[in-house]
């Protein structure tokens, strides 16, 4: 195990490949990746994704930590996981691309702040965390405002007619948030397995 | 004892159906007053007996059969006695033509003319067998190859004499710890087998093994070859084994990959003998973090080598491993444009993937030496440049120059000019046009022969003729090369190789004493034989012999080295006065045989054309043709040749004046992707077919009435449209005004 | 006889997909089946908690609900939720896989005094239905067969990918072309048509939060199934229901399309044919785009 992130200020990094095999959900698979494209190929929205995948795993291969942890293809995986099962190397592609994202957020890369997807993991691990349980009400409306309150407001309007139609069905609430009885318990365990994060170099 | 001729027609398989017997044995009785009977199987055990009867009974030596193919039943016709001349009329007459017709039994009654008329003009051949024949193989080389062959040759029961020219034996091979896999799971490199080999070799009394030698001079043919050794021992073999190897490109050549501007920039050799010393330490002395191959380094390059020498992918593969093995921190890339790993490498590939080494296809395009070496890589799958760095070791993965000379001897003048038309097929202006065709040196065996000290090489350097068709065979027969010297390989295929070349050595050595051809008219007994009170020295034989077989004396006479001869009779077809002949092949039996046929009259509108067809490649179609029941026009009567080299201009000039509308040449394909079977006996006819121009003009014949025609074994189909299309061209230029003449 | 199983509703129970639990409630009874909830579950962290929280800690939500799902028993867990069973067996296989990671995920669990030794099974309740039930225990408990009623069967992702063809998921459909869901159809008297996007993405919860990137695959899903003239989509996945169902104006709103396509849950088509009620127990009311066919049965 290599402990030591590799530093975020450089555009190539040599040992960032290492760190990918060595500390990313599925990296050790990447060894195998042969760059056949069966990933990029079969993604649905490849074609919205600036590199996708099988590009940027050779970029990591090349060193290219910056260009890699800015690149939007993280985050617009829908995870749909045709490229995990097609995948003639067995490279866990999606999970790859969800532990990356997690990494382009710990070290603070801009479209990690801004990018949607971001966003709403952290409206939707916030409900997770706090409550036990994902409140798609809270999450969105977080979500909404975390692109400030005017815009919050414009998207709040515009899935005004769905939420509507979500609450005349009953399928969303108006009360308090769905919560679990052991909120302690939980967030306990939640704080423990951050911090063992934390001792493989992850996390803050 | 006299030749008595007796034809056997056979009425088997619907040849008796389709044709007209009577008339056909009319031929045989009436025009050649020869007896001749007709069986329904011939080559069943009843219709042999007739035929072994008449031999018995000593009223015929010599049968012509007339029956199927002569490259079929060859068993069941091989009589004790002359070997019978077999006239085809099955493949290439009742299969290919229509049955009961009129111009299908003109063509009947031609093959038998033609075919009689050859058993007149054949004879018994007299094989060479003067002198003594040593059994002893002489292997060239002290490498794996060298040491391979050596041990196999004892093997196989002959002597062997294994020279060295270094004063150790194990060549390239000494110089590695561990060698790419070769038994599975194929995932880690393997011991070097070399010093246990060495071991071997050296135990064998059977093997006498002389080092820091070279040879001095090779004369003599296979069978009795004298090698001088530079240590000043004679000695005589029946054959050479080469296995000289290969030496590494010259590094110094490759500035522009940083070679030279580092101590830490090393080519894959010093890289192995790095690994073999121990752990790999920078010049600073550390271990390397990150270390960098860069593959083609010199190869698949028009500057420095053209070619892919095949082992460096793996070679790379291994050092890796090992590097990422010795310290598991270290980072290894591989910058390849194309990774080859045949077989059972691409495990080996494959365990590298899963060591952690990483492959970035592109190319090397900058390698710069600050604090760490960056190596500025043009990434064909991410399409842009690459800074890869800061690196603390680059390893080019350089090629193989094949020892097809000694580079510590000088070149010789004498034979260079012929070595250089010899290997450089490709024409001024060609595209592919190699630089350095011969590695610098001089010659290995230094062959007294009328074409030169040198071995004959392929375009780039190699020793070998057609590494496909027939592998290990140099263009000089009894020498055979194996290992690196004839092509690229690993040690794995170097192993197979070496007993490939000895079982050669083995064939002509068995060969040649018995006066017998080798590879591909095996058996073959006969051999030129030169009438030197005809010859006027033109020296076109000694010069055209694609197996340098015929020196010359003294007095400038051809001298022919029959084992040496690979019986193609391109000397023959060469010969400007037809002074040249075989026992049983000679250009007068081709011309009668071409004079037999009976040229109808202008008026009867049935053109006759020649096809003169190589018996290798192009007659075999044509039987394939017939097999398919292919149809084609009736109006070619075909003659057969040992190679379109042994095609004397004179058989177009007598065709033509005995009233043949056209002639065509049909034989293998000439030039740098030749498929002749004697290597440039086509080409050599092409070469004489440019001049028939002149001799057409002062004929006042036009010149679309000769044409040559490339054909390959696989063109059964091809070659009856092709014919089709020939007969109405050479139709449409009308009659030859010396029919009838 | 009747089985006890573990099962793991998932936060869209309590919300979205509220009828897909109220309907597979429904039918698992005359299935055999007794459905035993995990003790307060919590969420799996879906496709997003992991970027947020990380690898860990998004696996410590699932070691939390496997913990208190062994502690209750043996038996197999099932969840209806395309996303809960992705996360759920994957933390759990991976446990067996790993002792790594059943240290680091029991050192968690350790400070509220829970473990988990990764002994469960977890089963996507439609792999449970196959395998366990088998079609012609379904086929038995049709009282009102759907006949004439076109059913576009709509798999989506995670119900399938990326596990369905492992041995641990019984290898019970396949990635790109599963039959699971027509044979659901088939068994309850309906028509099920050849719908060849049955496993294409709907955008998932990039179409909830980002519906510019994801919208167009839902509208592309949409025209074949108007082209094929289906009555009602047909779908296992929470998420897949909602997107295909909720942005269907929306989308005729941006593509001048006119689609007012039902979208309901397997689980609603088989109460419906079990001859429950159409509104109590199939949850057909809480569908935004109303099937009077199946609401008239």
């Amino acid at each position: 195990m290599n402990a030591i992130s590799p530093t975020p200020k450089r555009a190539y990094d040599l040992n960032f490949a290492r760190y990918v095999y060595e500390n990313i959900d599925g990296g050790e698979r990447l060894r195998m990746c042969m760059q056949c494209g069966a990933c990029s190929g079969s993604c649905p929205i490849g074609q919205q994704m600036d590199h996708g995948p099988r590009k940027l795993f050779m970029m990591i291969r090349a060193g290219m930590k910056e260009a890699v942890l800015t690149s939007n293809t993280i985050w617009n995986c829908v995870s749909c996981y045709n490229c995990v099962v097609r995948c003639p190397r067995k490279v866990p592609i999606t999970y790859i691309l969800h532990d990356l994202a997690y990494l382009a957020v710990q070290e603070g890369y801009e479209p990690a702040k801004k990018a949607d997807n971001a966003r709403f993991a952290k409206a939707f691990w916030w409900s997770a965390a706090k409550y036990g349980r994902t409140d798609e009400r809270l999450v969105t409306g977080i979500y909404y405002f975390s692109f400030g309150i005017g815009e919050g407001m414009k998207r709040g309007m515009a899935n005004q007619k769905i939420a509507m139609n979500m609450i005349k069905t009953k399928r969303m609430h108006l009360g308090m948030p769905h919560a679990i009885k052991a909120k302690d318990e939980l967030q306990k365990i939640l704080a423990k397995a951050t911090e063992i994060q934390a001792r493989h170099g992850k996390g803050a | 004892m006299e030749k008595k001729i007796g034809a056997y027609l056979c009425s088997g398989c619907g040849i008796g159906d389709a044709l007209d017997f009577k008339a056909l044995e009319g031929v045989v009785s009436k025009e050649f007053k020869k007896p001749v009977k007709s069986h329904e199987c011939l080559c069943g055990d009843a219709g042999l007996a007739v035929i072994k009867a008449d031999m018995e009974a000593g009223e015929v030596t010599l049968p012509v059969i007339g029956a199927c193919s002569p490259r079929v039943m060859t068993d069941r016709f091989m009589l004790p006695g002359m070997t019978p001349i077999r006239a085809n009329l099955r493949e290439q007459v009742i299969w290919s033509h229509p049955a009961g017709d009129e111009d299908t039994q003109m063509l009947a009654e031609d093959v038998m003319r033609m075919f009689m008329t050859q058993a007149t003009k054949v004879n018994d051949p007299v094989p060479f067998t003067e002198g003594d024949f040593s059994t002893t193989i002489l292997v060239l080389g002290g490498g794996y190859a060298g040491l391979t062959a050596a041990k196999q040759a004892v093997k196989a029961g002959h002597g062997v004499i294994l020279v060295e020219k270094k004063a150790e034996l194990g060549g390239n091979a000494a110089n590695w710890a561990n060698i790419v896999p070769s038994k599975p799971p194929y995932h880690d490199p393997q011991a070097n087998p070399l010093p246990g080999l060495i071991d071997e070799v050296k135990a064998t009394s059977a093997i006498r093994v002389i080092t820091g030698a070279t040879v001095a001079k090779t004369s003599g043919m296979p069978g009795k070859f004298q090698v001088e050794l530079s240590d000043g021992s004679s000695h005589t073999v029946g054959a050479i084994v080469l296995a000289t190897g290969f030496r590494p490109y010259d590094a110094t050549k490759l500035a522009h990959l940083g070679y030279g501007a580092s101590a830490d920039i090393v080519t894959n050799v010093e890289m192995e003998a790095k690994l073999k010393a121990g752990k790999v330490v920078t010049k600073a002395g550390s271990s390397p973090k990150a270390v960098a191959f860069i593959q083609c380094a010199g190869s698949r390059d028009p500057n420095h080598l053209p070619y892919c020498s095949s082992v460096c992918c793996s070679v790379s593969l291994k050092q890796a491993i090992q590097l990422t093995k010795a310290d598991p921190e270290t980072m290894v890339y591989v910058i390849y444009e194309e990774m080859r790993t045949p077989g059972t490498t691409e495990e080996f590939y494959r365990a590298a993937q899963e060591a952690g080494v990483i492959f970035m296809k592109g190319k090397a395009t900058k390698v710069e030496n600050g604090s760490g070496i960056t190596v500025t890589v043009a990434d064909e799958l991410l399409q842009q440049d690459v800074p890869l760095g800061p690196l603390d070791m680059v390893v080019l993965a350089t090629g193989m120059v094949p020892n097809s000379t000694d580079p510590d001897q000088p070149a010789q003048e004498y034979g260079a000019e012929l070595l250089n038309a010899d290997i450089n097929p490709y024409p001024a202006g060609d595209s592919y046009n190699p630089t350095p065709a011969v590695p610098p040196g001089g010659p290995l065996l230094n062959l007294q022969y009328r074409q030169g000290p040198h071995l004959p090489m392929l375009a780039d350097g190699f020793s070998d003729s057609h590494y496909i068709c027939f592998p290990y065979e140099t263009r000089r027969t009894g020498i055979y090369a194996c290992g690196p010297v004839r092509r690229p390989m690993d040690m794995g295929e170097v192993h197979e190789d070496a007993m490939g070349a000895v079982l050669k050595s083995i064939q002509v050595i068995r060969n040649a004493a018995q006066g017998h051809a080798v590879h591909p008219r095996v058996g073959d007994l006969s051999y030129p034989k030169i009438n030197l009170n005809a010859c006027t020295k033109c020296r076109r034989c000694t010069v055209e012999c694609p197996f340098g077989a015929i020196d010359e004396n003294e007095k400038d006479y051809p001298v022919v080295n029959p084992t040496r001869c690979r019986r193609c009779g391109t000397c023959m077809g060469a010969c400007p006065v037809r002074t040249i002949s075989f026992d049983n092949y000679s250009v007068e039996m081709l011309s009668s045989m071409v004079k037999a046929v009976n040229i109808p009259d202008e008026d009867e509108e049935k053109p006759r054309i020649l096809v003169i067809a190589c018996e290798n490649d192009a007659y075999p179609a044509l039987d394939m043709a017939g097999i398919a029941k292919h149809q084609y026009s009736p109006f070619i009567r075909v003659l057969p040749v040992r190679c379109l080299g042994s095609m004397s201009l004179l058989l177009i000039s007598d065709a033509l004046s005995s009233g043949y509308d056209g002639v065509v040449l049909m034989g293998c394909k000439p030039g740098d992707d030749y498929q002749c079977h004697f290597v440039k006996g086509s080409a050599m006819a092409k070469e004489r077919l440019s001049k028939i121009a002149d001799t057409l003009k002062s004929m006042q014949l036009e010149v679309e009435r000769v044409t040559m025609v490339d054909a390959s074994i696989a063109d059964g189909a091809r070659l009856p449209k092709v014919i089709d299309e020939l007969v109405a061209k050479i139709d449409a230029v009308g009659p030859n005004p010396f029919k009838g003449f | 006889m009747t089985r006890t199983l573990t099962y793991y509703p998932g936060c869209s129970s309590q919300a979205s997909a509220v009828h897909l639990d109220k309907s597979l409630r429904a039918i698992m009874g005359p299935l055999g089946v007794a459905l035993r909830d995990i003790d307060d579950w919590n969420c799996c962290g879906a496709s997003v908690g992991h970027i947020e929280g990380g690898h860990l800690a998004n696996s410590a939500l699932s070691a939390r609900n496997l913990a208190n799902a062994k502690s209750a028993g043996p038996e197999d867990v099932v969840t209806p939720c395309a996303a809960c069973y992705l996360n759920t067996h994957y933390v759990n296989e991976s446990i067996r896989g790993s002792e790594q990671l059943k240290g680091e995920l029991n050192e968690a669990l350790g400070v509220v005094g829970k473990s988990y030794d990764g002994s469960l099974h977890v089963r996507h309740i439609c792999e449970m239905l196959v395998t366990d039930i088998g079609m012609d225990a379904v086929k038995a408990q049709v009282k009102k067969p759907l006949t004439g009623l076109k059913v576009a069967g709509y798999v989506g992702c995670q119900t399938v990918r990326p596990f369905a063809n492992t041995e641990r998921a019984n290898k019970f459909d396949s990635y790109d072309d599963p039959t699971f869901l027509d044979d659901f159809t088939k068994a309850c008297g309906a028509e099920a048509l050849d719908f060849k996007m049955r496993t294409h993405c709907c955008g998932g919860s990039v179409s909830v939060m980002s519906p510019d990137k994801g919208l167009h695959l839902i509208k592309e899903l949409l025209d074949e199934v108007q082209k094929l003239g289906a009555d009602v989509i047909s779908t296992p996945c929470p998420l897949c229901q909602t997107n295909v169902e909720m942005y269907q104006p929306e989308i005729n709103k941006r593509f001048g399309t006119n689609f007012n396509i039902p979208v309901v849950f397997y689980s609603q088509l088989m109460a419906v044919a079990f001859g429950l009620d159409p509104v109590k127990d199939a949850g057909l009311d809480q569908n935004i785009i109303k099937s009077d066919k199946l609401l008239s049965k």
